[in-house]
């Protein structure tokens, strides 16, 4: 009855008009639909008979059930619970690939290898990672975006979810009773615009948890909830920071104890050895936000990473600075001059950051799938995301520039030093410094650059939806700069893209104190306010009571957790240097270093009098010298620097520059295109790579585990080692060695390990006449003569 | 300037009788001289004995032509001869600035070389990658004379020189031009001299029928054709080729004479399980009048009999449908459906070489020699290059769907069937058949879908010609190598070859090294005794796979591609088309980490079977005593490659 109009275009819809073949006789079994609840967790709200869609074209696939509302989450229950895609979705998914599903019967195998969140279910989305909530009408062609406390003037049929992390999830009330409709919809509305901070579920589900797992923790207590990330709150970790960097000119300060300077810093900071408590205290009071400079790295060379906000006193400035710059300069070495870049200057400000982002999430997901590739590459330009990461990289590679081939101090300036001075200050790092390319080292430079250097996660996040000026994807900019260093020099990070984008969807769960709070104060406060409500002992850690992010077992299993392990890592403990007797990292001889300046020797990359089956037909020569030096091309220093750096082979565990060609800054499709099941290519993408590197790095680890077992000291009589190698839950890889007789894993796609079935689905490629799909074609051909065409 | 050979020795047909140098390389005989290739189709070889066992490490001890004293010269090939050589050359390089050298030309290469630099600057290229050298400008005021190299692989060079005091004397870049195109003055190709051998012979990696047999070909409803044993049928099409059972070859004739350049449809390739096939050929001469041929519907109707799964048969028409339309004015034309019942006609809107090679043009513009900061991907969209590698894709991929999913036969035509229909049908059979994926396979696949059905690779490439302004010329190849590298990116497990192999591929289809690219058609292979006199680049490939092959592959069975053809995943291949571009450094090669990985793996797996043979040994001897044997419980750790 809803749906037999066409709809009216009085809003821009993304969606074709719900077909009305739907209303074949549906009489859902009146089955008891329980959520599965947290600890805490109410439902406030639900309707039953919701159908949620999984593909436009038709109704089939789609699920019956009850979409739930709770103070955490927005749920839907199926009817028939097939919890996880069930073939006849893989089939929506890509019809193409369907037959060899079915035909190979290995469907089931694909359930066990999805990522599955501990806390949440396939069907959840916390409300905070809810952008927009829109209620649609299609018989009357209206559109509402809903806000808290909003009244609906009509019946929604429809109810379409726009999510933080990218998702689009559309419920259909076609056969659900109009009231109850409506009230979910304004329920789901209305607590995903909490009025209070204190209101987000983790307040209360943190505290459940506490009490409860209490029995568990005296069992086996541990120092700070087992966590090895430093979370920078205490001396001692700042302490550990100075003497791993050999920064001996640097102090740790505790003025700011009590947050008594300035509530945006945390409660110890490092500051130059030459300037005393008391001038440090004076200074504080022309600095905006009462921002004291905050020490970040030190290089070997001696030369220091500072952040700072701007002297707000303009009389003062130069004075006030002046007196900075002296003191960092007696905390270097040679004394050597200091570098001041001033980061509001060259830079685009948060809110340019915050429009990109919009655009390129239209393009990416909510625009048609055809309709955005037509001009995809120009679309994808429009947005100057790509533009915006690159520029973030290219200021911190110069600021390395600064650092490794100056030998001089570098302070980065902000206004507030809270937004862009986090970007910039935790790439550098990430270049100069191979401990923060480990998980632990990665996780701690989020804590001291993002998290106590006060980045305003609450309101960036928006996660009260107060106010949207202030929101800003500073942290996915982030993160993207990293994916983007980690797709050059895949064998130098320790992690994986899923685990960075695990962790940009965590800011969407309000459940961890890392992404919750404005300022280290802010979060000390409420924590403390917390511990007292929840009636938690003075003196607990809050790492324990409230833990963050980094304390993954919250969400994933063990096994889930291996997701995260780069298996080409070669770092410390990675299976590359367990024992010191492999052979150094380096290029094979040819296929490296024809591309690259190779000595002088090297002709065709071949030496003399070598082999003459291995020269490489001759070709590509030119390449040898372009890195030599010149005599009428201008070069300044920091191009010199950068071209001597990029001509020599990269050592995976030093100094490492992005290459920053436009060329080579690619889209994040694992974050950006993960839901778009056009775009999933099926038993492909680079997840098959890593399968393969996964499955050679456990059979290296089982083999390494024999070799530990011969080795150590066996009484005549213990039994040898058992073939099978450490317990499975103790392997470091996902995908374990294998026989080659596996069947080869169907469930690997290039979204893995998430899927882009249940997300809204757009016509796929296959479905769509070709012509259609291609009609773009024709346009730019005018100037073609037909005739020509003979050939 | 001295000059170590007489041009004036050069004769075009001197080539058997110059081998000295190659004389002392080795006892063995060229293993390029093999019989021309109609005759190998008597032999019995199949792929088969090409198996890995074969790689043999190749040593080869050929003493190069080279003087250790004098290192301003290149190492030369066999058969190779400096023809030129010319100090205080000025190369504008266009990433580090001018350079000054000497410059040699052989018969082969062009050779330049600074040594004031460290390290030294060297320039080494075939002259076959030169598709035209242009005097630029008048001598300027300091007595320079400048020149322009374009070159076919993505770049350009410029030299200059001082102008020669001795007016009479030729400057060492006419000299240039004369063997760079070899064939517009009465050269031979060096291909036909160079007599390197290896340890295994590349002309004999394909043989039709072995092939065929392989797909299961004859069966009930496929037969082997020799009515094209002498090239009579069609002289663009191979000798050997399959047909429906019932057509006798008396009818194959007429249907040559509905069929543009008589090019009949012919099988590429059958499914093992459902029968259903991929056949080619051109365009039906249908003209403005619409004429019918009874013989060319019902070969069409036998093809899809071929198939008991499908009651349909679908015609992949390549072109635009304007442009198919457009044809019939010159006779050509398309498929009627009323003429053909149970057909289904669908244009694929790919465009013609002259589109294709305009495209390519316009990415040279903003890829060489430098890359502009701002407007990259706005810039690329304008070339439209990869667009049409998207059509491309798009429609191998409804091919291949329509015989995968739809146990369907196709019909794959364009015009004349020798360019786009080259490109469709070898891209279904890559994402159909895994065995295409393999190296070997994949110079079947090559050989049997390009150079057997005639794609024009001495006109699409003007080998040796100066005529670098001939309308035949198009990058119709290079884009095929390109979608294949895209499948490779979207499935990097799923192919045996690495990307170098592509690009040898690529720097081979130019340099007339070798004979493989060489002609036009199987028939002028033949009459020019190519696989006799020149080498094969499959024999150079083979010879050293090691090289070429992706750590990464697995090969799982019946592993249908279906690649997602969308711009979202298509990418410019950086590492082909920049490759000239010293900010272009490739990234870190997952391959290479894969590499070490596998080389520890073999490290590790001695090490334990050392250990465990010491245990062994040891309980053995000491403990024979003890109850139950410890060898039961040292089951070897099972690896896997």
């Amino acid at each position: 009855m809803f749906s037999v109009k066409p709809m009216k275009p009085t809003f821009k819809s993304y969606l074709p008009p719900v077909q009305s073949d739907v209303k074949k006789t549906i009489e859902p079994p009146i089955k008891k639909l329980e959520p599965k609840l947290l600890p805490g967790e109410i439902v406030v709200n639900e309707a039953n008979f919701v159908r949620k869609c999984i593909s436009v074209e038709s109704s089939q696939d789609d699920l019956w059930g009850k979409l739930i509302c709770t103070n955490f989450k927005v749920s839907f229950i199926p009817q028939d619970a097939p919890s996880k895609p069930t073939v006849a979705e893989m089939m929506k998914l890509n019809p193409i690939v369907v037959d060899r599903v079915t035909r190979s019967a290995s469907c089931s195998v694909a359930q066990k290898f999805q990522l599955s969140h501990l806390l949440l279910g396939e069907h959840d989305i916390p409300l905070t990672c809810l952008e927009h909530v829109v209620t649609v009408n299609d018989t009357k062609g209206k559109k509402k975006v809903l806000g808290s406390n909003q009244k609906l003037k009509f019946n929604p049929t429809e109810l379409i979810l726009y999510c933080k992390d990218l998702r689009i999830i559309r419920f259909c009330f076609d056969e659900a009773g109009p009231e109850s409709a409506k009230k979910v919809c304004l329920a789901i509305a209305h607590y995903s615009h909490p009025a209070d901070l204190h209101l987000l579920f983790g307040f209360e589900y943190q505290g459940r948890r506490y009490h409860e797992s209490k029995a568990e923790r005296l069992n086996t207590p541990v120092r700070r909830g087992g966590l090895q990330t430093p979370i920078f709150d205490r001396r001692s970790e700042w302490d550990r920071e100075i003497k791993r960097t050999g920064a001996s000119e640097w102090r740790v300060c505790s003025i700011n104890e009590l947050y008594n300077i300035s509530s945006s810093l945390p409660e110890y900071i490092v500051v130059p050895v030459s300037l005393a408590d008391q001038d440090l205290k004076q200074y504080s009071i022309f600095l905006t936000g009462n921002r004291l400079p905050l020490w970040c790295w030190n290089h070997r060379n001696g030369s220091a990473l500072v952040r700072m906000a701007s002297v707000c006193d303009p009389v003062q400035q130069r004075k006030i600075e002046q007196r900075i710059i002296t003191a960092i300069t007696k905390s270097h070495p040679q004394c050597s001059e200091v570098f001041i870049s001033d980061l509001d200057k060259c830079l685009p400000s948060i809110q340019d950051i915050q429009s990109s982002f919009v655009k390129i999430r239209q393009i990416c997901v909510i625009d048609p799938f055809e309709e955005s590739e037509e001009r995809w590459l120009s679309s994808i330009e429009n947005s100057r995301w790509l533009e915006y990461v690159r520029a973030f990289l290219k200021h911190a590679s110069e600021m390395v520039y600064h650092l490794d081939g100056r030998n001089v101090s570098v302070i980065l300036q902000e206004e507030e030093d809270r937004d862009l001075n986090c970007v910039v200050s935790s790439l550098v790092q990430l270049m100069v410094d191979p401990h923060y390319r480990s998980l632990v080292g990665f996780q701690g430079l989020v804590q001291k650059e993002w998290v106590m250097a006060g980045h305003r996660f609450l309101d960036r996040c928006n996660h009260l939806k107060k106010n949207d000026k202030e929101e800003s994807p500073l942290f996915v900019l982030f993160l993207d700069g990293v994916w983007q260093m980690m797709n050059q020099y895949p064998a130098a990070f320790e992690f994986t893209e899923a685990y960075l984008t695990v962790l940009s969807d965590s800011m969407w769960i309000p459940l961890f104190s890392t992404f919750l709070f404005s300022s280290p104060k802010q979060r000390a406060q409420y924590l403390m306010d917390f511990a007292r409500n929840k009636a938690i002992p003075q003196g607990e850690d809050p790492i324990v009571y409230f833990p963050p992010v980094w304390d993954w077992s919250q969400q994933f299993s063990a096994k889930d957790q291996t997701l995260f392990n780069n298996p080409m890592y070669v770092g410390k403990g990675a299976a590359y240097v367990l024992n010191g007797e492999v052979k150094s990292f380096r290029r094979t001889k040819k296929y490296g270093s024809a591309y690259r300046g190779a000595s002088a020797t090297l002709r065709n990359g071949l030496k003399g009098g070598e082999d003459p089956l291995s020269r490489r037909g001759s070709l590509g020569s030119e390449l040898k010298a372009e890195f030599s030096p010149m005599k009428y091309v201008v070069e300044s220093p920091s191009e010199r620097f950068f071209r001597e750096w990029f001509s020599r082979p990269a050592d995976q565990q030093g100094l490492l520059l992005p290459q920053l060609t436009p060329s080579h800054m690619a889209l994040w499709k694992l974050y950006f295109l993960r839901w778009v099941p056009e775009a999933c290519i099926s038993k492909g993408g680079s997840i098959t790579a890593y399968h393969k590197l996964s499955q050679l790095v456990d059979e290296i680890e089982i083999l390494q585990n024999h070799l530990r077992q011969y080795k150590a000291p066996t009484p005549s009589g213990t039994p040898l080692p058992s073939p099978k190698g450490p317990p499975a839950d103790q392997r470091r890889m996902y995908f374990q060695a294998a026989s080659p007789n596996d069947s080869p894993p169907e469930f690997l796609s290039s979204s893995f390990p998430f899927t882009p079935v249940g997300n809204l689905c757009r016509r796929s490629i296959h479905g769509t006449p070709i012509s259609k799909f291609l009609n773009g074609a024709r346009i730019w051909l005018s100037t073609e003569t037909l005739a020509n065409d003979s050939l | 300037m001295e000059k170590s050979g007489s041009m004036d020795s050069l004769g075009s047909k001197q080539s058997s009788s110059r081998h000295p140098s190659v004389d002392s390389l080795s006892s063995s005989e060229r293993s390029a001289q093999v019989k021309p290739s109609s005759a190998m189709l008597s032999e019995t070889a199949t792929s088969a004995e090409f198996s890995p066992d074969i790689r043999v490490k190749a040593k080869i001890h050929a003493k190069q032509v080279l003087r250790d004293s004098d290192k301003e010269e290149p190492q030369l090939l066999p058969n190779e001869i400096v023809q030129d050589m010319a100090q205080d050359i000025t190369y504008f390089c266009p990433f580090t600035g001018a350079v000054r050298g000497i410059l040699t030309v052989s018969n082969y290469r062009l050779f330049f070389k600074c040594m004031d630099r460290e390290p030294s600057f060297v320039l080494d290229l075939p002259l076959g990658v030169v598709s035209r050298v242009e005097k630029i400008g008048s001598a300027s005021s300091r007595g320079d004379v400048s020149y322009g190299l374009v070159c076919k692989d993505m770049r350009n060079l410029r030299f200059a020189h001082k102008q020669l005091d001795d007016t009479l004397r030729k400057s060492i870049f006419e000299v240039l031009m004369k063997f760079a195109f070899p064939v517009s003055n009465g050269l031979q190709i060096f291909a036909f001299q160079y007599g390197q051998v290896f340890p295994e012979n590349g002309w004999k990696v394909y043989d039709a029928v072995s092939e065929y047999k392989r797909q299961g070909i004859p069966n009930e409803s496929w037969r082997i054709t020799k009515v094209n044993d002498h090239y009579e049928l069609c002289d663009t099409y191979p000798s050997t080729m399959a047909v429906p059972v019932n057509i006798p070859d008396e009818e194959l004739k007429r249907i040559a004479a509905f069929r543009a350049k008589g090019r009949i449809p012919v099988l590429s390739w059958i499914h093992p399980e459902s029968q259903a096939t991929v056949t080619r050929c051109s365009q039906p001469m249908v003209g403005v009048n619409g004429k019918r041929s009874k013989e060319d519907e019902k070969y069409l109707q036998a093809i899809m009999d071929a198939n008991a799964q499908s009651h349909k048969l679908f015609i992949f028409d390549a072109r635009p449908s304007v442009n198919a339309a457009a044809n019939k004015m010159k006779g050509g034309g398309y498929e009627s459906e009323d003429a053909y019942q149970n057909a289904e006609l669908v244009f694929l809107d790919i465009h013609n070489i002259h589109v294709m090679r305009e495209s390519l043009r316009k990415l040279k513009d903003i890829v060489y020699p430098n890359i502009e900061d701002s407007h990259w991907l706005s810039n690329l969209e304008s070339t439209h290059w990869l667009e049409h590698i998207k059509l491309i894709l798009a429609g191998a991929l409804r091919i291949a769907d329509k015989v995968e999913s739809g146990k369907t036969s196709v019909v794959v035509h364009c015009s004349d069937g020798w360019d786009r229909t080259a490109q469709l049908t070898s891209l279904a059979m890559l994402m159909l058949d895994a065995y295409y994926r393999t190296i070997r396979g994949f110079q079947v696949l090559l050989e049997k879908e390009w150079l057997s059905f005639g794609h024009r690779f001495q006109l699409r490439i003007g080998h040796g010609d100066k005529n670098h302004t001939d309308a035949d010329r198009s990058p119709v190849f290079i884009q095929f190598v390109d979608c294949v590298w895209q499948l490779t990116r979207q499935f990097p497990a799923a192919f045996e070859f690495n990307e170098y192999f592509l690009v040898t591929i690529l720097d081979h289809l130019y340099s007339c090294l070798f004979g493989t690219f060489l002609c036009n058609s199987e028939q002028q292979r033949v009459k020019e005794e190519i696989p006799k006199r020149t080498v094969s680049l499959w024999s150079y490939i083979n010879s050293q796979l090691e090289e070429f092959t992706n750590p990464l592959y697995v090969n799982f069975s019946n592993h249908v591609l279906f690649p997602v053809v969308s711009l979202r995943h298509l990418e410019l291949w950086v590492g082909y088309y920049i490759r000239w571009n010293p900010r272009m450094r490739p990234q870190e090669p997952v391959h290479q980490r894969h590499k070490e990985l596998l080389a520890k793996r073999a490290e590790l797996q001695k090490r334990v079977d050392e250990l465990q043979r010491e245990v062994t040994n040891r309980s053995a001897s000491s403990s024979s005593e003890r109850a139950g044997s410890p060898t039961r419980s040292i089951t070897p750790v099972q690896t896997f490659v």
